[in-house]
């Protein structure tokens, strides 16, 4: 009897790295930047607090650096000729230009790569990770709320369309009223100011969203956060998007639980979902080399 | 067209970076709107009362307005040794408010004269605390300038007294809607309603149907 054995494939696995060349990628690389803003932003706070405004120095809010504050200010900026609604500044309107530059480029890139609160529930999300690694009957009873709660998954994708509701309030009230309605409920906001020790609505939401974050991957962004709204539609002409090569792909599934967003990014061929944060955690942790790749295409007709 | 994960990091940071960078190269970025986009200090004009901002200081504004700080500082009930670099909107109080200050000045330069008060050169000797009396008295003391009358007759967060008098309400329905004697005529109806703890909105209404009387 002979056995005829299958040709043999050559290896289809990324090769895995040790040691500090394990570092060398695009995800240090992305927190590094994380990591940077992050720190800038708490400079500012902190120096903001410690000088203080009455100094004859001018020491910048770090209000004057949310991009958010820009989009609330544009239609007084435009109808008046030049004036604010208060607590926003120039620089506003430019960070908010910046960000909408890079989502028209590179999708929703700059909450990714760059915004501090993403960041932040980026950390606690890893640190809940680390936790239910090292403590197995956390991680049990972690498995099985979520069997519990993936009753509810229907809700997700209904529960998405949130953002784009916050958005249009935040900006048709900052028209309508000439002051940021969204203020007292924004988490960043309060964040930033919490060394005003005030209790605000937007503190209540801070604290849902942290704690949110130890059991949902980036939950103000997938469901509430009205910049990424605002950035996600503008990401739809851009010419970025992720490609999976079907032929490469074994439908491992790994992609899609890497995905912070909750993307099926595992059933699709191209994804170019608004709510693509371009963190690129999927193409990382993708253990097939081209199976899941970035790609530069015409947008609508050249992404196929 | 594949591109590289880190190169797709390396250009959205020259995206994002780059725009700010141009923009503050091309000298359009401020992020304090205590300075200017040239990074100087911005000051309050004489010829616009809104330029006035709650962190400005005294100072700045009397040497603006060319008025006395005495002159200010009675008009308002504000204690003699106040700080001329004292921001404004840290003195406010029952009887001071960023607003009531714009409408003073605005007054003041509208009437052409520093004549709407009788304090003009009074120089404040003590820690003048405001009675309802003096109040009073000082109301009916001030000459009212007459000539400045609001542009819409609408009672709103920003209406002083000053204004409804100027509406002709006489002292005295404002007095009985109020339930108090009449404050100095540059204070801030909804500002001396909240110092009172009372609800804004049912005085507003009924100081209207008085506007739309003399009407």
């Amino acid at each position: 009897m002979t056995t005829q054995s299958l040709p043999v494939k050559p290896t289809l696995v990324k090769p895995r790295l040790r040691g500090w060349k394990a570092l060398l990628n695009h995800q240090t690389f992305r927190r590094l930047v994380q990591l940077s803003f992050a720190g800038f932003i708490l400079f500012t706070v902190v120096r903001h607090v410690v000088i203080g405004e009455g100094s004859g120095i001018v020491t910048a809010s770090a209000e004057a650096y949310c991009p958010f504050g820009g989009l609330e200010s544009l239609y007084k900026y435009i109808t008046t000729g030049g004036s604010f609604v208060p607590h926003t500044h120039l620089s506003n309107l430019v960070l908010l230009v910046a960000v909408l530059v890079t989502a028209f480029l590179a999708r929703s890139a700059f909450c990714g790569w760059i915004c501090p609160l993403g960041f932040i529930q980026d950390l606690i999300s890893n640190f809940s990770a680390l936790l239910r690694k090292r403590f197995p009957r956390l991680r049990k009873a972690m498995r099985s709320l979520n069997a519990r709660a993936s009753r509810l998954a229907f809700l997700d994708r209904y529960l998405r369309l949130l953002k784009y509701g916050v958005l249009l309030w935040a900006v048709i009230g900052a028209g309508v009223y000439g002051v940021m309605v969204f203020r007292d409920y924004d988490p960043w906001s309060a964040l930033i100011n919490i060394a005003e020790f005030s209790f605000t609505a937007g503190l209540v939401v801070l604290g849902v969203t942290l704690v949110a974050s130890f059991f949902v991957e980036r939950p103000w962004c997938r469901y509430a956060c009205p910049l990424g709204a605002a950035s996600g539609l503008l990401g739809k002409f851009s010419p970025m998007y992720l490609k999976r090569e079907s032929d490469a792909c074994k439908v491992c599934k790994v992609c899609t639980t890497a995905c912070p967003m909750g993307l099926q990014v595992h059933t699709a061929t191209t994804i170019k979902s608004a709510d693509c944060i371009g963190c690129l955690e999927c193409v990382g942790a993708c253990p097939r080399p081209g199976a899941l790749e970035v790609k530069f295409g015409i947008p609508v007709i050249g992404q196929k | 067209m594949r591109i590289k994960p880190t190169i797709f990091g390396a250009f959205v940071l020259l995206i994002y970076f780059g725009t700010v960078f141009g923009f503050q190269a091309a000298g359009v970025w401020s992020v304090s709107g205590k300075v200017d986009r040239s990074g100087r200090a911005v000051l309050p004009s004489a010829d616009d009362v809104e330029s006035i901002k709650g962190w400005m200081t005294l100072e700045q504004v009397v040497t603006a307005y060319n008025i006395p700080l005495a002159e200010l500082l009675v008009h308002f009930g504000l204690p003699a040794d106040t700080p001329p670099s004292s921001p404004i909107n840290t003195l406010e109080n029952e009887t001071f408010s960023v607003d009531g200050l714009r409408t003073w000045l605005e007054v003041r330069t509208q009437s052409g004269s520093s004549d709407t008060s009788p304090q003009v050169n009074a120089t404040p000797t003590a820690v003048l605390t405001p009675t309802p009396t003096a109040m009073s008295a000082q109301a009916e003391a001030t000459p009212l300038p007459t000539e400045h009358v609001a542009p819409d007759r609408v009672v709103n967060a920003k209406t002083t007294f000053q204004n409804l008098l100027d509406w002709g309400v006489p002292v005295e329905v404002i007095e009985s809607i109020i339930g108090g004697t009449l404050p100095p005529g540059g204070m801030v109806v909804k500002d001396y309603v909240t110092g009172k703890d009372l609800e804004f909105a049912p005085i507003k209404t009924a100081l209207q149907v008085e506007v739309d009387k003399t009407k």
